[in-house]
């Protein structure tokens, strides 16, 4: 359950709720305890970037942060193109097969609109580097919850499509020489009012072009299924360990637990459940005229700490539940990343004590 | 903003669509609650669609789950949730309609991961399926909605759901399909009767997103929200002293923030923006009722008549 026995930590959980800067903030620690770190990054806020030295120079290279740490720290932003790009530059068998995908008039749309691609380029990423094995720890941030189930199933996804009968269908030639559709040729006046169907339904230059992406994907097939295989077992090996960030606010706690269910049943190496930016509490008595802002404010306190309670009741000890509270400043330097990287490792270690 | 005011109520009364979006955890579905109230009380006929899997609408109007029915939620006031999954389902079997071929098209896994996988298709058909309700082809029982409004899922990609079907119709450039995506995309082009409302809360990284919606939008779509609504806005603070205690150092610096932001906001949209203060309230229907007045308020704010 301590994330810092493991070299590969993934936060996931909803967006907005200061997952990225947790991750900064652990990749900060770590590397101040002694180990050379790199934080990939999915969605970093403005000065988060800057501190971080990503963004649009350095694109997805992985930058090194200047830090009076023992270990390095290094950053990296995902460009999930870029990823798609060299994805097909190592599978492609030639140049011929590499040109024919990159000019199909889909790889342009689907790599960037096609849904789940992100997410899979976020995890193809992260076995690349994992790879190169640069680093004494991974940290990797992901996109926002609902996302992120997709960012887990996607190698799944990848090897269910390209083992189902889609590929299969979309791969045999379906066309003759002279352009007409096989299938129906052979049936006559049948045939031909198939053919003049999906002609009408979807246009049967659609139904060509389609035909030749996925031809044209062929030669990468198994390089694919083999890589999202990889990836899969990368996600569950036991040095892989997952941190669930969630907030305190409304309907939260039910999310958090469906979340930290689906990944547990997954067979995924859940460990600590973090809920972040917790309003203190403020008891309305000690003050001698509490303003209507005073009134609110300690209802927030009560409203986040009883979140925070229920949750951990329905935790129970599976996982330790750290509360991290909400700070005056969003922590965007290294110090203040740091210092946050301390209070999560202090909380952390009272929860560990308990279990 | 007393113009502003003005023209966003006319505005409201005239549009037929609404998209609310923004992103997760901003209190979006409040706010489309909330308008749709607002305008049931105006006296428009309303509809609320509402595509997100964890169904939560009909909670903050204290009305029966819709299970993918058009409820009646209050007078003038209709939800129904939607599966779009299911509605693309649904356009299969009514464009085949021969039983058995529907069968094997709906259960084929080219169908399946097509539909799931591939770009605009899903949101064409929740547009769609808003479309023809506008155009009074809903069921018979129910009056034709004046307006619908449609609760977008929480994403920070706003644009690529009103970008959706322009896409879907340039890809499938023929036929029924082709047809239809072109149809709606004329209709989200038009400005007389879709709008979009963005939802977000004066923090940095919601601020950002929304300024960089407003960017896509005005380039892909040459257009901009109707209104933003900044929700969870702290009140005014009070001064700082040496003997503040913690809880007084965050609100005075959370109130610094929400300040900075809506500035930053303000400065990069010069249409209406409405904020509605944070309150001591669970999410529910109470809420909603508190945000609605706010919302009726502030529209009719500095404008002097309703």
């Amino acid at each position: 359950m301590d994330p810092r026995k493991h070299s590969l930590i993934i936060v996931v959980g909803s967006g907005g709720v200061g997952k990225t800067t947790l991750a900064a903030a652990m990749a900060a620690s770590s590397a101040g305890a002694g180990d050379d770190t790199l934080v990939m990054t999915f969605d970093p806020s403005l000065r988060l970037k800057d501190t971080l030295g990503v963004g649009l120079e350095a694109a997805e290279n992985i930058t090194r942060v200047k830090t009076d740490t023992t270990g390095e720290l290094h950053a990296s932003l995902l460009d999930a193109r870029r990823t798609f790009d060299r994805l097909i530059d190592r599978y492609a068998p030639d140049e011929e097969a590499r040109q024919r995908i990159l000019t199909n008039r889909f790889y342009d749309r689907l790599s960037s609109n096609l849904a789940g691609v992100l997410e899979y380029m976020a995890s193809e990423r992260l076995f690349e580097v994992a790879h190169e094995g640069n680093h004494d720890r991974i940290i990797l941030d992901t996109p926002p919850t609902r996302q992120a189930l997709e960012f887990l199933g996607a190698p799944a996804r990848i090897v269910g499509f390209l083992d189902s009968g889609a590929l299969r269908i979309a791969l045999k030639p379906w066309f003759d020489k002279e352009g007409k559709l096989k299938a129906t040729s052979k049936l006559g006046i049948v045939g031909r009012n198939v053919e003049g169907f999906l002609d009408r339904m979807v246009g049967l230059e659609l139904l060509r072009d389609m035909a030749d992406f996925f031809r044209a994907f062929a030669p990468l097939y198994e390089g694919f299924r083999e890589r999202a295989l990889q990836v899969h077992d990368l996600l569950r090996s036991p040095e892989t360990m997952f941190v669930l960030v969630s907030g305190p606010g409304e309907g939260r706690v039910a999310d958090t637990l469906f979340f930290a269910r689906r990944l547990t049943e997954a067979g995924y190496n859940l460990g600590p459940i973090v809920i972040n930016r917790v309003h203190p509490i403020l008891d309305e008595n000690d003050l001698k005229k509490p303003s209507e802002g005073h009134r609110l404010l300690a209802w927030l306190g009560r409203r986040d700490h009883n979140a925070v309670a229920e949750l951990r009741d329905l935790v129970g000890d599976s996982h330790p539940v750290i509360e991290i509270p909400l700070l005056a400043d969003e922590p965007t330097e290294l110090k203040s990343l740091s210092a946050l990287g301390k209070l999560f490792e202090s909380r952390l270690d009272e929860e560990l004590e308990g279990l | 903003m007393g113009t502003d005011q003005t023209d966003l109520l006319a505005r409201l009364d005239q549009l037929q669509l609404l998209v609310v979006t923004g992103k997760g955890g901003v209190g979006k579905s409040t706010v489309t609650a909330a308008l749709g109230v607002h305008l049931a009380n105006r006296g428009r006929k309303v509809l609320l669609i509402e595509v997100d899997p964890r169904e939560n609408l009909h909670q903050l109007l204290d009305t029966p789950p819709s299970g993918g029915e058009i409820v009646e939620a209050a007078s003038n006031l209709w939800l129904q949730h939607i599966d779009p999954r299911q509605l693309l389902d649904d356009l299969v079997r009514e464009k085949l309609k021969v039983g058995a071929l529907v069968r094997k098209v709906l259960a084929s896994p080219v169908h399946l991961h097509f539909t799931e996988g591939a770009p605009g298709l899903k949101q064409t058909a929740v547009f769609g399926r808003a479309l023809r309700m506008v155009e009074g082809h809903g069921p018979k029982e129910l009056p034709r909605p004046d307006v619908v409004i449609l609760d977008a899922p929480a994403s920070g990609h706003g644009v690529a759901w009103m970008a959706a079907p322009q896409l879907v119709s340039e890809v499938i450039s023929s036929g029924p399909i082709g047809k239809m995506a072109a149809e709606i995309a004329a209709f989200l082009a038009d400005k007389e009767r879709f709008g979009s409302i963005v939802v977000t809360t004066a923090e940095e990284m919601p601020v950002q997103e929304v300024l960089e919606l407003l960017k896509a939008m005005a380039i892909r779509l040459d257009r901009q929200p109707e209104l933003v609504v900044v929700n969870s806005v702290y009140p005014p603070a009070p001064k700082p002293r040496a003997k503040d205690d913690d809880a007084t150092r965050l609100w005075i610096r959370r109130r610094q923030v929400n300040e900075a932001e809506l500035s930053r906001l303000v400065a990069g949209f010069d249409g209406p923006v409405v904020e509605i203060p944070l309150k001591p309230i669970d999410a529910g229907p109470l809420l909603v009722g508190v945000v609605g007045e706010h919302l009726t308020n502030a529209f009719e704010d500095n404008d002097g008549s309703p």
